[in-house]
């Protein structure tokens, strides 16, 4: 799926005014990660981790946020020349992925896996941290962002051999 | 009595008036909530990062699509967090100043953050742009997406499994 990609100082014009925009509705920093704790706590009623705390109310905006962010991925595609349809397609990644499907579903979730509990452990994602914590340049966020960027750094430089 | 109910009827429009009033009253801030994600959604999708290859291309040097997105970006909300600060803003929701509530580090950050970039390294999707990417038509952010709550669950056994200390009880 190929969407229509804008120019990079333009994107991130467009992000940074939505930060400030999250600031001022909502009177918070914008978050992903946190949103997926609500959706565990839904899940796992007997899960206390995700029943207290920051967790105690689950339908809040950071759920609605997250239910959000499909439909602003489909506008974005439905809105680009090439028309809406399903893809396995991986780009250059499929070079370095495992050939059959299976394996790269398998691949996939535990990449995922990985991120989930690694956003949860280090606090915040990429958003959380590297964005809006480095607006705030917040010292915990900007450690955080650094190892972001140098650990997949790492792993990218590995898998593609160079 | 049938007369003293029909008083307190309103004409059917007038009710339905007030309803989606209260209705958009009491659910604003989820509202909102739901906006922004849309509008979060379609910027990721416009910047790039949910094109695969960007994250591969930028960690290669090929292309800094990505670096330019995310340097702008901070740059613009830093002068927007400075502004609304000086100024004392107050939030649209709340009434009150924007809480600019700072991540605290907490102890296994660098650890998390170590994960976290591998998962990046091999997934090339963050948090965020997973669902951009479904909403794409991205077959593998099913996969990603259902990784990804997996290990928010793990955390929580996890935490819960300290938190009751060391008994499975109340984990799952």
């Amino acid at each position: 799926m190929e969407v229509t990609i804008w120019a990079g100082w333009l994107g991130g014009l467009a992000i940074g005014l939505f930060v400030i925009l999250h600031f001022w509705l909502l009177g918070k920093p914008a978050g992903c990660s946190t949103g997926y704790g609500n959706v565990c706590g839904f899940l796992c009623k007997n899960m206390r981790y995700y029943q207290e705390g920051e967790y105690e109310k689950r339908n809040n905006s950071k759920l609605w946020f997250l239910i959000g962010i499909p439909i602003g991925g489909l506008l974005s595609a439905l809105s680009s020349p090439e028309p809406w349809h399903l893809s396995f397609d991986m780009g250059m990644y499929d070079s370095i992925l495992p050939q059959s499907n299976a394996a790269k579903a398998v691949w996939l979730i535990f990449g995922g896996m990985l991120l989930g509990f690694g956003a949860r452990l280090a606090g915040a994602c990429t958003t959380g941290h590297a964005l809006v914590g480095g607006a705030m340049l917040n010292p915990p966020s900007l450690l955080a962002g650094v190892v972001f960027f140098m650990s997949a750094f790492i792993t990218t430089r590995l898998f593609f051999g160079t | 009595m049938s007369t003293d109910k029909n008083q307190h009827e309103l004409p059917s429009s007038q009710s339905f008036k007030l309803t989606a009033i209260s209705f958009v009253h009491a659910y604003r801030v989820n509202i909102i909530g739901l906006f922004m994600g849309v509008m979060f959604g379609f910027l990721m999708s416009r910047a790039g990062a949910t094109t695969f290859d960007f994250h591969a291309k930028m960690f290669l040097f090929e292309n800094l699509q990505l670096m330019q997105v995310i340097g702008t970006a901070v740059v613009v909300s830093m002068i927007g967090v400075f502004l609304l600060k000086k100024y004392q803003i107050n939030s649209v929701t709340t009434g009150m100043p924007v809480d600019f509530v700072k991540k605290p580090y907490q102890q296994g950050l660098i650890a998390g953050a170590f994960l976290f970039g591998i998962g990046w390294g091999m997934t090339a999707a963050c948090p965020g742009t997973v669902p951009a990417m479904l909403g794409e038509g991205k077959i593998s952010a099913i996969f990603t997406l259902t990784g990804l709550l997996l290990g928010t669950m793990a955390f929580g056994v996890l935490q819960s499994f300290i938190a009751n200390k060391g008994s499975i009880t109340d984990t799952l």
